[in-house]
């Protein structure tokens, strides 16, 4: 049988919010994450590590912005960490 | 785990499936394949490799002295790069570091390409495969065989293991004049091989508290649903760190400027080129140009054999000269360790050929950097070339495996859609997606065993012949299938075709060329004899097919209440679905 729909979005439009915050929102997050892992350790290793722990970080955290109750707080959380993540960014 | 999120794992895990599974399904395929990529050449040309390479000692200064016949060579930077087989390498030239040879060179090119008016030379050479012309006016870029000492027409000498190989990440459709931050065809297959991650998250989330009594449950004898749904599951689960892997390291060898772009941008100030040569082996120094002779003669070929020999279980990848016939003229040579010597490593040589001295070594199966190992991890474990020919058929059974559990997949997901409750609109979308779905996934094997046929008649089979001979049998495979609207007379049909067509790849070898199993074996030439046997392995799976349907369709017909009886006792849920 397929999934319960009792479960899924209904409004085409909270789905297309949870695609493009989990897409566009988890990009930033993972990007933002690795970047400042960059000031602490070598660019070069953290950037190759980034191979793979980078597209499994995003994947998942596409996941989230379906798995949440609220894509809306998702957005909030994600924007949040990416400004944490980019502090010293901005601080530099 | 609680019903929501299930059921979430469970519609992510769908959608996702269901929007990449046909074109998930002619990477596996043709990845698959691309692992006998030299060995499909081989076969092609009726020429083992072993022979080719052994006829081929590589004459850098015939190379050298061709191109001095029409460039004036002093002061340029050649770049080899010199692939894991074949006798070929690919070589650019850049224009010149003097700048009177510098100047003469471009006028001469210009008087040329007025001669020759627009369209003529320099357009072609733009369609060469990758790497661009740098440093402008006349450098040129291009393959040479040293087999043959000429440069190699790139479309002359095309094989359909290059085909199945570019087929797999979708370098065909590079055509489509849509660009999305890449060619076309390279976006998409990036973006397939991330939602295919994504897929293969969901899934194994889908499958976690059933995984271990799941992987255990396989009930080949109940409906044809239970069927498709305990081999998706189990399979799945068998093969998921091989697909994970594929998922990862294809988006990295195909899309990873979505990640190194940004970072060179935030980390390395824009400068993607530094980033770049710590990712990968490189090398961008630049050498001061003197404007003073080299005093000394230079033997390319003499020195490439030392290189060669100053690093065993190594292999040369690239080789730059920098300066070519100044005082300040630099040779660079950059080396793999060979897997079974060193699993990870790079080493690199650089030499001034002023006072022959070696300015810096690194020793390829000593060296290994953390980057290093990702990149031996990413490359070896995709490419499957860690453990000789074993292995890439092991890799090979895999990636079958997983076309397997791409198909059960969508038959899953038009069977559990298939039933009363569901509109007969949307039942009617459905089954034509899968109908459709099908008829490209399942003719992919009787095209490929097409084409390989016709190579056996075609005189010097260039690239467009292999693209009329594969792509034309599969539309018009393709056109009669989703015509026929029938999945069970796909299934059949296709499985039929593959067994006379597959089983007539070694034997029209036989007949045409004389290369029958027992002579291919005794002369060694086992690249040839592997793919004959690979067709003959997969006609026979395709006939073991074929003989169990038929099998199941009379044990059906026998005992049709027996069915009706277990499927009486099954829940109440799957009662009414129709076989």
């Amino acid at each position: 049988m397929p999934a319960n729909p009792k479960y899924l979005t209904k409004s085409p439009w909270l789905r297309l919010v949870k695609i493009l915050v989990g897409f566009g929102g988890g990009y930033a997050v993972m990007l933002s994450l690795h970047l400042l892992l960059m000031r602490v350790f070598p660019p070069q290793n953290v950037a190759a590590t980034a191979f793979i722990t980078g597209y499994v970080l995003w994947a998942l955290l596409l996941l989230w912005a379906f798995v949440a109750r609220s894509v809306w707080r998702v957005g909030a959380a994600y924007l949040a960490l990416t400004l944490l993540f980019s502090l010293p960014h901005f601080l530099a | 785990m609680d019903n929501r999120k299930y059921n979430i794992y469970f519609h992510t895990h769908t959608v996702s499936g269901i929007l990449i599974c046909v074109v998930l399904f002619v990477m596996f395929f043709a990845g698959s394949f691309a692992f006998f990529r030299e060995e499909l050449a081989a076969w092609q040309n009726n020429a083992p490799a072993a022979a080719t390479h052994a006829a081929a000692p590589a004459n850098y200064n015939r190379l050298l002295d061709s191109l001095g016949r029409h460039h004036q060579l002093r002061g340029r930077n050649f770049e080899f790069f010199l692939p894991q087989s074949g006798t070929a390498t690919y070589v650019t030239m850049s224009a010149s570091n003097d700048s009177i040879v510098k100047r003469q060179a471009a006028a001469q090119a210009k008087a040329k390409a007025k001669l020759k008016g627009p369209g003529g030379d320099g357009e072609k050479r733009k369609r060469g495969r990758g790497r661009g012309r740098r440093g402008g006016e006349d450098g040129v870029a291009f393959s040479y065989d040293f087999a043959r000492q000429q440069a190699v027409d790139y479309e002359q000498s095309y094989s359909i293991g290059e085909f199945l190989y570019r087929l797999h990440f979708l370098a065909p459709l590079n055509v489509v004049p849509i660009f999305l931050g890449g060619p076309f065809g390279y976006t998409l297959a990036g973006l397939v091989s991330f939602l295919f991650l994504f897929a293969l998250i969901t899934g194994l989330l889908l499958h976690w508290d059933k995984m271990v009594s799941n992987f255990f449950t396989f009930r080949p004898w109940s409906k044809w649903k239970t069927v498709w749904t305990d081999l998706h599951t189990a399979l799945g689960v068998i093969q998921f760190p091989f697909q994970l892997l594929f998922a990862i390291t294809g988006i990295v060898l195909i899309l990873n400027s979505v990640l190194l772009a940004p970072i060179a941008k935030f980390a390395y100030k824009g400068d993607a080129d530094k980033l770049r040569s710590e990712l990968y082996a490189g090398d961008t120094t630049t050498y001061a140009y003197t404007y003073t002779p080299l005093a000394t003669a230079f033997d390319l070929s003499g020195f490439m054999q030392q290189a060669n020999r100053r690093w065993p279980n190594s292999r040369l990848t690239q080789v730059f000269i920098r300066n070519y016939q100044d005082a300040n003229m630099h040779v660079v040579v950059l080396a793999t360790p060979q897997a079974a010597t060193s699993f990870a490593g790079s080493g690199k040589l650089v030499y001034r050929v002023r006072d022959q001295r070696v300015l810096e070594e690194q020793v390829p199966t000593v060296h290994s950097s953390y980057v290093d190992k990702v990149r031996a991890v990413v490359y070896h474990l995709h490419f499957g070339d860690f453990g000789g020919r074993a292995l890439r058929v092991m890799y090979f059974v895999l990636g079958l495996l997983g076309c397997v559990v791409m198909v059960s997949g969508i038959l899953i997901w038009l069977v559990a859609r298939d039933k009363p409750a569901t509109p007969a609109r949307e039942r009617k979308f459905n089954f034509w997606t899968a109908n459709v779905f099908l008829a490209i996934c399942l003719s992919m094997l009787p095209v490929t065993a097409i084409t390989m046929l016709a190579l056996l008649f075609l005189k010097h089979p260039t690239q467009a012949d292999i693209y009329h001979w594969y792509f034309y049998p599969w539309l018009a495979l393709g056109v009669y299938f989703v015509a026929r609207k029938d999945l069970a007379v796909t299934n059949k049909q296709t499985l039929w075709l593959s067994v006379v067509l597959c089983l007539l790849v070694p034997v029209l070898n036989g007949v045409v060329r004389g290369n029958w199993f027992w002579r291919t074996y005794a002369a060694g030439q086992f690249d040839i004899l592997l793919v004959d046997l690979l067709f003959l392995t997969l006609a026979l799976a395709s006939g073991l097919g074929l003989l169990k349907m038929s099998r199941r369709a009379q044990a059906a017909q026998l005992v049709g209440g027996a069915d009706a009886q277990r499927a009486g006792a099954a829940p109440r849920a799957e009662h009414y679905q129709p076989v």
